[in-house]
């Protein structure tokens, strides 16, 4: 722990601490470009200069090369060095073009900044300026490499911390480029990375391109919601409409960084069709008037046909207080306790995760620091997209990474994969075969082990499972630590909430006893199974109401619509996957953009004292007024905090924190997972979800759309030859749940005996996370 | 003694008026004699063009920011050329205080003072004023200046041809 002093201030780090990272914990800022936190330094841009007085090499140096050592004395604001990094912002912007006033970066730009603080304003040397020519880099990064000022940061983040390959540096000298080979589409699901790293314009968001200034964007730390990791993000929108995401830190889950789908993923908020009006059938209504409505009925229903009769739909989307009120509604109108999840192994899962495996869950950082991470059923890019840059640090590092699953499974790095089939999977978990011994012995010689499980490919069972191998690693020294995946952003959160047991949705629709069913942020036809059951459902319903700010295809069913307001629009709390109790604070307010009352012309030249579109309210709001409560948010977290007693205290968290898991508990979930016998001549199916558009809000993202795939069943071609089908071929997939029909794609990747499909907006009717089902495959027109 | 001094105080403002009954009048009549202003006086906004006759305005927001009363609001969009312009640019006059910072602001010499500062309005809607009320259609102060030609993008001419700008690097070139 070398003390030294740097500007007439001691500090005292730790080992191996960098000059410019002790500075830093002094609130001394060095000018820098090519260090980065994450990716540490290179000393390409000479900026951070700083004169060693006292130490092992005096002089001008590298504060973010030279290690803090015991007595070291540094100056950063003595003349020598502010005269060099005067100098070297001059030569940095020899090149720059003057395009500032058109760049996107501007007013955010590292080099603005820097170059204004060196002082240099007028360009001295008369010489030529270099140029490039740009690439076409796809539909999410704009390339303008005239602006590039050689840090490296780019090349570093995508290619060595991300791992894409597809992306890197080439030519000598001052020729120097960074892009592709040649045109064409980033490759990586981590490609919006480059446009926060590169500290001036050169890669910048090309679906924010030309829309606002930094300074005139309304920013607040948010959580990313569209997978169960919750990364913190910072999204930023103004006249009404959200126009970015950005990645925000937070060293316990995402690091600096965030997926693509997280980044580009946020226009739903946007969606032109998005319902903002309260109606009745066509009736439009006021927002107090339909909660009137939905007060009077829900009573008078449970009056003429008991508790039974009226049934609440909480889900994985809606915020920790919206699930939580919604419980209290139902206790206050007298009927049965809600269902927090549309999909009931999905929700059993997250229970597992919730209750049995809450003191062994670690962080996304435990992913990263860990030596060995053992993937169960998980596919990260899809599930769980930063998950895979973890793993990456992971291996990176000196770790190892095995995956066991039946997909394809692709990851940013080196990993050793192991293709079995669903069944085989449980096998390998139940803890007295052969290969579920050695899993165990591998996981015992590991320092920092890391069972990553997937929930969805589990299910409640095979969670349960897991724990006991989990368990049978673990020793007195160590822990082996569980990093569940779950369906969606809050499904810890709804877990946590609910008791153990539950009926499935359907059975309980179906039992004819249920006249009203209340959607809150949730649409069964989408996210349940069997969602053509549930359909059939919905008409034995006498009261069908939906509280939602998606377009979904069940608010047009519905009788009586509710318009509530997207995660950005609102305070709330989200519990990710390894129960991080995180808070997201509101950015925007609901309105329609003016994008759209002004028809992309200038806004409407009317006084009007509402903004049109305004109506939608946060959802716990509309609980709380029909519970007549009018308390603030945080009375009402007070509130909740002493309902449920394993939740953090919220005075001490805040919206951009780093958070706190919330306390274990011994309570358990009591779930049997029972492997149903295969019928003759059939495959087991495997439903994954899609890299994009599987979570309802990615579906609903205009900019996202260029990345949606094909709908497509995968057989491994060993099982496409013994059924006589080719590459390419039309067929049919048969399952329990009706026949489609999809295009063959052979994967040799994948396991024999499955038949893979993808559930995403071009194949929407079966959703991952259910039982264990076999299906059969096979060719010509089906008669359905 | 009141009345005294009311009596003193009766004559001195005839006196006033009479002494400057034969003086030279200083008043203009305006509206029928314009006033003639200093070159420099601030007064209405306009959007000029460059001397290719092209929209000055990049849109770029550095008007709306320096901006203190908040008067201008803008959105901007991209044409096919790679163009950066101005959707949309709206002034609200009612607003203004004419104190000139966005045009000490912005970098393209888009927006500028006039002298014209006969702009009241019966009805306050009227003083907000839309891109087509303020694009005029000469270069205002400076006939020379044309923003794409120095800002080293390939807009107004083709990347590479700019004045002092070389050609477009060979990224595959290894030559020393």
């Amino acid at each position: 722990m070398p003390t030294l002093t740097i500007d007439n201030q001691q500090v005292t780090v730790p080992d191996g601490t960098t000059v410019l990272e002790a500075a830093e914990q002094l609130g001394i800022v060095i000018p820098h470009f090519c260090y980065h936190k994450a990716l540490g330094a290179v000393g390409a841009c000479r900026m951070c200069a700083v004169t060693v007085v006292e130490g092992t090499f005096k002089g001008l140096k590298m504060s973010c090369l030279v290690k803090a050592e015991e007595g070291m004395v540094v100056t950063t604001d003595d003349q020598q060095s502010v005269e060099f990094r005067a100098r070297v912002s001059e030569w940095l912007m020899l090149n720059h073009p003057h395009d500032c006033p058109v760049c996107d970066e501007g007013g955010e730009c590292q080099l603005q900044e820097m170059t204004i603080a060196s002082g240099h304003g007028l360009r001295r040397y008369t010489g030529k300026k270099r140029t490039y020519n740009n690439q076409q880099l796809g539909p999410f990064i704009a390339q303008e490499m005239n602006r590039c000022i050689q840090c490296y940061r780019c090349v570093r983040t995508y290619k060595d911390y991300c791992g894409g390959k597809d992306f890197g540096v080439m030519g000598s000298r001052n020729r120097v480029f960074f892009g592709r080979f040649k045109d064409g589409t980033l490759e990586s699901d981590f490609s919006g990375n480059i446009v926060d790293a590169c500290p001036t314009g050169v890669f910048t968001d090309k679906t924010y391109r030309f829309k606002s200034r930094y300074w005139d964007l309304q920013e607040a730390p948010s959580i990313c919601p569209h997978c169960s990791l919750g990364c913190s993000t910072v999204p930023g929108g103004r006249y009404g409409e959200l126009q970015r995401v950005r990645s925000s830190v937070n060293e316990k889950v995402n690091g600096f960084f965030i997926c693509d789908r997280g980044r580009f993923g946020s226009s739903y908020v946007n969606h032109p069709e998005r319902p903002r009006q309260a109606t009745r059938g066509s009736w439009k209504l006021t927002v107090d008037e339909a909660l009137q409505q939905l007060d009077v009925k829900a009573r008078e229903l449970i009056n003429q046909h008991g508790p039974e009769s009226v049934l609440l739909l909480g889900s994985n989307r809606a915020s920790l207080e919206t699930n939580w009120l919604l419980q209290r509604w139902a206790e206050e109108i007298g009927c049965r306790a809600p269902l927090l999840s549309a999909h009931l192994p999905r929700h059993q899962a997250a229970q597992v995760a919730a209750f049995d495996l809450a003191d062994r869950l670690c962080s996304l950082e435990k992913v990263r620091q860990s030596d060995l991470v053992v993937a169960i059923g998980a596919d990260p890019l899809a599930e769980a997209p930063m998950l895979g840059v973890a793993l990456r640090q992971a291996v990176r590092s000196g770790g190892k990474v095995k995956v066991f699953d039946p997909r394809p499974v692709e990851l940013p790095c080196d990993f050793e994969k192991q293709t079995v089939s669903p069944t085989e999977l449980l096998d390998l978990l139940d803890g007295t075969s052969v290969e579920s011994k050695q899993l165990v012995d591998l996981l015992r010689g590991a320092e920092r082990p890391v069972l990553v499980a997937g929930g969805l490919m589990l299910g409640a069972g095979g969670m349960l499972r897991l724990k006991k191998i989990a368990a049978a690693a673990s020793n007195d020294q160590r822990n082996c630590l569980v990093h569940p995946l779950l369906g969606g952003a809050n499904s810890f959160g709804a877990a946590l909430l609910s008791l153990p047991e539950q009926d499935d949705l359907l059975t309980r629709l179906e039992s004819e006893r249920i006249k009203m069913l209340v959607c809150v942020e949730t649409d069964p036809l989408l996210e349940a199974p069997d969602n053509e059951r549930f359909a059939k459902a919905l008409s034995l319903l006498e009261e069908l109401v939906v509280l939602d700010y998606l377009p979904t295809p069940l608010s047009v069913h519905a009788n009586l619509f509710i318009p509530t307001t997207a995660p950005v629009e609102s305070e709330g709390t989200f519990i990710n996957n390894e129960g991080r109790q995180q808070l997201f604070a509101p950015v925007i307010k609901p309105r329609l953009p003016i994008s759209v009352t002004g028809e992309g012309n200038h806004p409407p030249r009317e006084f009007i004292d509402v903004a049109p579109g305004s109506d939608p309210i946060p959802s716990w709001q509309l609980f709380q007024q029909l519970l007549g409560e009018a308390t603030d948010l945080p009375t009402l977290r007070e509130k909740m905090k002493t309902a449920v007693p394993r939740l953090i205290d919220f005075e001490t968290l805040q919206p951009g924190g780093v958070s706190c898991r919330v306390a274990h508990v011994d309570e358990r979930c009591i779930y049997t997972d029972e492997i149903p016998a295969a019928p003759e001549e059939s495959l087991q199916l495997v439903v994954t979800p899609a890299r994009y558009g599987s979570d309802l809000l990615s579906r609903y993202s205009a900019k996202l759309q260029p990345r949606f795939t094909e709908a497509c069943v995968q057989l491994h071609p060993q099982d496409a030859a013994a059924r006589g089908l080719q590459d390419g071929a039309k067929v049919v997939l048969d399952t329990v749940e009706g026949p489609f029909n999809l295009t063959l794609k052979c994967n040799d990747k994948m396991a024999i005996g499955c038949a893979l499909v993808e559930n995403g907006p071009k194949f929407q009717q079966l959703v991952p996370g259910g039982k264990l089902s076999f299906c059969k495959v096979h060719a010509g027109m089906s008669h359905g | 003694m009141p009345l005294l001094r009311d009596i003193k105080g009766f004559f001195p403002p005839f006196w006033v008026t009479f002494r400057n009954m034969f003086r030279k009048p200083v008043t203009v009549q305006y509206p029928e004699q314009m006033p003639e202003l200093p070159e420099r006086y601030r007064a209405r906004l306009v959007l000029t063009r460059d001397p290719d006759g092209e929209e000055r305005c990049v849109a770029c927001h550095l008007c709306s920011g320096a901006c203190p009363v908040d008067c201008i609001s803008m959105q901007a969009a991209e044409a096919e050329d790679g163009r950066r312009y101005a959707s949309w640019f709206r002034i609200n006059f009612a607003r203004c205080i004419f104190c000139g910072l966005c045009t000490e602001a912005c970098p393209t010499l888009a927006i500028q003072v006039t002298s014209d500062f006969e702009i009241s309005k019966r009805d306050p809607l009227k003083l907000v004023y839309e891109k087509d009320d303020l694009l005029v259609d000469h270069c205002g102060h400076n006939d020379e200046y044309s923003f794409y030609r120095q800002a080293g993008i390939g807009v107004a001419a083709p990347r590479g041809t700019n004045p002092s700008e070389s050609a477009p690097v060979d990224v595959k070139d290894l030559l020393p």
